[in-house]
This record gives structure tokens, C-alpha cells and sequence, in this order.
């Protein structure tokens, strides 16, 4: 497995690319920007959604439960998975009682992390996503790269060669309203002739029993309306106590997500339409470990939104398939930990740590912080590479020695300006890849503050007034 | 077989969420709203759907004999016939799939939602909710003194005790997943039209 370094980097290499990813999610970020600006109370609104997860999630047998008690009043059948295994032989079981071979999808992260759709293509089944990204995703053969926009890593001139190959428009098509009226119907004759749908869950409220989901293309809506059979899948995490609830997510998710006041479709599906087989399959699969971790909970009280991923400088620019876990950015950093520490260690380090994240993230999740402290635990695990264990040991007895630290400016203060500038970056020194060292100067701070005081005092007593 | 319903369940008693976990008392009406007829025609034409304010439901009948959607259609579905009658009747149909045909279909909208440009339909009067996103249009019908300011104030009005399936539906279909273009009519209604009446 390539590091996130090393893949960030490839995708860095089609310059063009990259900076029209960059340029393409910071416009999300500003219309998000414009969006929470016009709601009064944002910030409020920040505070209360947080507030009702920490509640929610420190109750959450209670409201489970309620939720199982009412959608089960409402006709649903409810199913209860431990981890991503069960979850997939549950669905499969459902759809081979009802002998459905051809499965409408529309987005769900769950499904990604458990991998069901290469679970159910195993077993015979097939399964088109009907998002128009994920379907595109799901022919090029890739996963998605960002939690909203699944396709932002392609261009159009790509869709056009991927519809070519597997719907036969036209070659060279690249226009996306054709491109999409295309997959229009081609996914049509897909929905009526598909004997089961499945979709992921935004919110469960347990008051009532029902699910929402949110949409802007309305796939999810044909998936759960047209098929005699439909499966939501969600994580236990989703359920929020009353209706009223509601209202403050709705407000935040859209914004935060595309910049939208609101999803085009939020449907509330209460029970099966008369003549349906409806199931809801909750999914525990690590949520409850990370709820027992202290420092790290708060991860759980993730919506999806993406707006972390949309302002994150590194994410935008080395694009979401620098990230190994299925969900890149900084919020799939942090849950990517939970998931293997080992394997995902890298994405602790792929992040400048400014804050942004957290700054945007409607639930206020601290995901800046956490990323340090699992770059701790990364530490202590002893899964640092050995030349960042030594730079970083170095460096540590350098800071806590007085004499060393002066020692040390004074060597590279000298040595800087006298050796060429390859010494110090070269092949083996990777800080120097795109950075050069800055110009010396010629007394260290320390100095400079002393001269600095002495002159102030002689300012001040000369009678001028100076801004310091 | 081991019960994973109770292991689940069992597993989340033992969390480690610290500090306040009461339920929060809060209210965040919407404010700066100013004339909601307004704010909604502006938020539904900023995500691509068209609304008027009409007077009565003379004008609302004028507007939509007017309208290009009803010219060009051929199938309509009409469950507002003192608007306008259509010439499909879904309740007839026994399977929804029988519906993929339609052009248009009229309804009528519960509330909308000033903040948002959201119209909430109740589709458990509909014999198949999946019309609502089958049609290749809407026109929506909302009175003009049922628009709220905020989602807050929408929710409290919302009866979910007998509801089946209800929805808040805000523009056409959309989607911008090819380059971040937008493109209006993704899998469900490719143009709607909110009529405010009153």
C-alpha cells in the first residue's frame, strides 16, 4: 500500500488537474461560507446539533430501542448487524427471500465501509448505484473519492469515454447535461426493471420511527418507492430523539455539504408504501468502540456532510484517493483510526493541523485536535519511520537544552550562508522536496529582542512615540 | 446463535460521553426572514425552480394554461382539478410503473418553507408516491398563508402521527456531478413550478 505522500503526490504530477480540484471544492467551501452566513443563528445552531448527538449518542439503547419500537409499529422489519459481515449476509438473505437479482442503490457511506457491493456481486446479485457519480464511479471501476461529490476526481472528457464504453453515447461526448440525460435513461429502464432498492440513512428519529433521506436527483426516491422490496442501511449512530430535531440538521447538512439551502428531496419514509417489504438494517461495525474512547467519541457524531473534506488544503489538493480508507479527508482520517491504526498511520500526517475542519464541521467535532492526539498514539504505538523518529528526537533534545538550541542557531546561522544550498537539500532530505531554507540572518531572535529592548528604552526616554 | 441485537445494544451502554448529555432546550427561529412569500419565490428561482404569487385561483388557472410545461406535455396527472384537469389518472393504475409515462403532474403542497424554498407534500393521499418522481415535471400548489419562515416552525405544523411518506421537496431534480456543472432533471422532475396562491 502506497503512503498518503506518495499517492498525494502522483495525483499532483497532472498539475491542471489538481488545481482545478483545488480551485472546484474551495468554490463549495465559499458558497457553504455564504450559506451559514445568512442563517442568524448559525453558530447556535452549531452548539444545539451538538448538543442533541451528545445526548442522543450517550442514550442510545434507549432511543434505538424506541426507534426499532415505533418503525416496527409503522410495518418496517428491523435487523441489528455487529459488524460489517453480518450487515452484508443480512441484506443478501433479505434479497435472496424475495429471489431479487437486480438491485437499485443509491449513495450510502455505510455500504462503502462494509463493502457490500462487491459482497453481493460475489453472490450473484447485481447492484447499479444510481447516483449519478456513483454510477460513474462504479463503471470506471474505482471507488469514490470524496463522501458527497464521488466523482470529483474525473473530468467530463473522462465521463464521456466511460458512457461511450458501457451506455454508447457518442464518442467524444463530453457535455455533461447530454452526459447526464443519458445516464438518465439509461438508469430508468434500471429503476422499473429493479426488484429491490437500498439506500443509506441521514437521520432515523425514534419518536416516530421514520427515516430521512436526502437527495438531490431523487434516485433514492425511485429505489424506495418503485420495487416491492426496499433496505435501509444505517449506522446506529444516525438515530436522533424527536421530530423537532430534525430541523436543525436539515439546516445544517445542506449548507454545509453543497452550499444549498436544503437537499432537493428530504423524504420521510414511515413504514413501507402499501405492498412493500420494508427492512432497516442498523449497524454497529466500531461505532461503539469509538463511543467508549473519551478523546476520541466525538467522531461518531459525524453527518457526512464533506465540509471538512471541501475546506481541508490537503485534501484539495492531493485529491481523495491520496487517502487509503474509504473515507479520505480529515473526518476519515480520524475515523480511519479507529478502523487500523497500523495500516492508516500515514493519514495522521496528512495534515497541516491549521483548524480548518474543525471550524466548519456543523456538529463541531474537534477533528484538528484529534488528529494530534492519534498522531500520539501513533507515536506510542511505534509506528513513526525511523527517520521522523530521529529528526523528531533530535529536535526534542535540541528544544529542551538551552545551550544546544543557541549552539544550533549559531551553527546554521554560519553554515547556511558559507555551503551551497544542496547540503542541505539533497536526495535525503525530504522536508527540502518543495521547500527551500529560509535566508539566515545574522543574529538570532534572542538578539534582536535584546537590541530591540535597549532601543526602546532609549525611544522612550527621548520623549518619541513609537508604535513598537 | 448469539443475539446481535442485544450485543449491540449492550456494547453502547458503556460509553465514554462525558459533561452535559441532557437534552438541550433550544429554539432557533429563523429571523431576518422578512415578507415569506417573498424570501420563498427568491430561494425556490436561486435552486433552479420557478414560483409565482397569484392572487386566486383564477390566476393560478391562467398561469398554468399559460405555462410551457402544461403546453408541451402530453400525459397529465392532475390532483388539483379546479387548477387544472389532466388527462391521466394514476389512481387507475395498479402498478407504479405505470406511471413512468407522465409529462406532468399538478399537486398540492402542504406548507412551504420561507428559509429554504422546501415545499412539504404529503404523498400518502397518492396511490403511487413514486409519480412524484416519475413525472418529468411538478407543478406544486401552496396557499400563500402556509408558508412558514423556518424548518423549526415547518416541523410544528407537520402531523406524523398517520403519515406513511411525506417529503420536502425544493427545486427540480438536480445534479452537478459531472465537473461541478449544474444540470437540472438528474432521475426525477426536470422543471417545477410553485404556484403561492393567496
Amino acid at each position: 500500500m502506497k503512503s498518503h505522500a506518495r499517492l498525494a503526490a502522483a495525483f499532483l504530477k497532472q498539475e491542471e488537474r489538481a488545481h482545478w480540484h483545488d480551485q472546484a471544492l474551495w468554490y463549495v467551501r465559499e458558497k457553504r461560507d455564504r450559506m451559514a452566513a445568512s442563517v442568524p443563528d448559525w453558530e447556535d445552531l452549531r452548539e444545539t446539533a451538538q448538543a442533541i448527538k451528545r445526548h442522543a449518542l450517550a442514550n442510545l439503547p434507549r432511543y434505538l430501542e424506541e426507534f426499532e419500537r415505533s418503525a416496527a409499529a409503522r410495518g418496517a422489519i428491523v435487523h441489528y448487524a455487529l459488524d460489517a459481515g453480518e450487515h452484508n449476509r443480512i441484506v443478501l438473505e433479505i434479497l435472496k427471500g424475495r429471489k431479487a437479482r437486480l438491485i437499485a442503490k443509491s449513495k450510502s457511506m455505510l455500504s462503502e465501509e462494509c463493502g457490500l457491493n462487491e459482497f453481493l456481486e460475489r453472490n450473484g446479485v447485481e447492484i447499479v448505484e444510481t447516483d449519478l457519480a456513483e454510477r460513474i464511479i462504479q463503471l470506471a471501476g474505482e471507488r469514490p473519492s470524496h463522501i458527497v461529490l464521488p466523482s470529483i476526481h474525473i473530468r467530463k472528457e473522462e465521463v464521456g469515454d466511460i458512457f461511450h464504453e458501457h451506455l454508447g453515447t457518442e464518442r467524444g461526448e463530453s457535455d455533461p447535461t447530454r452526459l447526464t440525460r443519458a445516464a438518465r435513461a439509461h438508469l430508468r429502464e434500471k429503476f422499473l426493471a429493479a426488484e429491490a432498492g437500498i439506500s443509506g440513512v441521514n437521520f432515523a428519529v425514534a419518536e416516530t420511527g421514520a427515516i430521512v433521506v436526502c437527495t438531490n436527483e431523487g434516485n433514492a426516491d425511485l429505489g424506495n418507492s418503485l420495487p416491492d422490496l426496499y433496505i435501509a442501511v444505517m449506522g446506529v449512530e444516525k438515530v436522533i430523539p424527536k421530530t423537532r430535531d430534525l430541523s436543525v440538521f436539515l439546516r445544517l447538512l445542506s449548507r454545509s455539504a453543497t452550499g444549498q439551502p436544503i437537499s432537493a428531496y428530504t423524504s420521510h419514509l414511515l413504514g413501507p408504501r402499501p405492498g412493500q417489504e420494508m427492512h432497516i438494517v442498523i449497524v454497529d461495525n466500531g461505532r461503539s468502540e469509538i463511543l467508549r474512547q473519551e478523546r476520541f467519541h466525538k467522531a461518531a457524531f459525524c453527518i457526512r456532510c464533506g465540509a471538512c473534506l471541501n475546506t481541508c488544503p490537503v485534501y484539495r489538493r492531493g485529491g481523495g484517493h491520496s487517502y487509503n480508507y474509504v473515507i479520505p479527508g480529515p473526518i476519515g482520517t480520524i475515523l480511519a483510526m479507529h478502523r487500523d491504526l497500523k495500516k492508516f498511520k500515514d493519514m495522521a500526517y496528512a495534515s497541516t493541523l491549521c483548524g480548518s475542519c474543525t471550524a466548519v464541521c456543523p456538529v463541531k467535532i474537534d477533528i484538528h485536535r484529534q488528529i494530534v492526539l492519534w498522531r500520539n498514539e501513533v507515536v506510542r504505538a511505534g509506528y513513526l519511520g525511523k527517520a521522523k523518529s530521529v529528526a523528531l528526537k533530535t529536535a526534542t533534545l535540541g528544544m529542551k537544552s538551552t545551550r544546544l538550541f543557541r549552539m544550533g542557531g549559531w551553527t546554521m546561522r554560519k553554515l547556511v550562508r558559507i555551503l551551497p544550498p544542496f547540503v542541505f537539500n539533497n536526495r535525503l532530505t525530504i522536508w527540502g522536496k518543495s521547500r527551500d531554507l529560509p535566508k539566515m540572518p545574522a543574529r538570532s531572535f534572542r538578539a534582536e529582542f535584546r537590541a530591540y529592548s535597549r532601543s526602546k528604552t532609549d525611544v522612550s526616554e527621548s520623549g518619541m512615540n513609537r508604535e513598537g | 446463535m448469539k443475539d446481535s441485537r442485544r450485543l449491540v445494544l449492550d456494547r453502547l451502554k458503556e460509553h465514554a460521553i462525558a459533561g452535559d448529555t441532557s437534552y438541550p432546550a433550544y429554539s432557533h427561529p429563523h429571523t431576518g426572514i422578512g415578507d415569506p412569500r417573498r424570501s420563498f419565490q427568491s430561494v425556490i428561482e436561486s435552486v433552479g425552480g420557478e414560483c409565482l404569487l397569484v392572487a386566486d385561483l383564477e390566476a393560478a388557472r391562467k398561469a398554468v394554461a399559460g405555462s410551457e410545461v402544461f403546453f408541451a406535455a402530453k400525459n397529465i396527472c392532475s390532483y388539483v382539478n379546479e387548477i387544472a384537469e389532466g388527462n391521466f389518472d394514476a389512481e387507475a393504475e395498479e402498478s407504479p410503473d405505470q406511471c413512468a409515462g407522465v409529462d406532468l403532474t399538478i399537486l398540492r403542497g402542504e406548507l412551504g418553507v420561507a428559509e429554504n424554498g422546501a415545499v412539504w407534500v404529503n404523498a400518502d393521499p397518492l396511490r403511487h408516491r413514486a409519480l412524484l418522481f416519475l413525472s418529468g415535471n411538478l407543478i406544486l400548489v401552496i396557499e400563500g398563508q402556509d408558508i412558514v419562515p423556518d424548518m423549526e416552525s415547518a416541523y410544528a405544523r407537520i402531523d406524523f402521527s398517520g403519515l406513511r411518506s411525506g417529503y420536502f421537496i425544493s427545486g427540480p431534480s438536480k445534479t452537478a456531478d459531472i465537473e461541478q456543472c449544474l444540470v437540472i432533471g438528474a432521475h426525477g422532475a426536470k422543471s417545477l413550478l410553485v404556484l403561492v396562491v393567496g
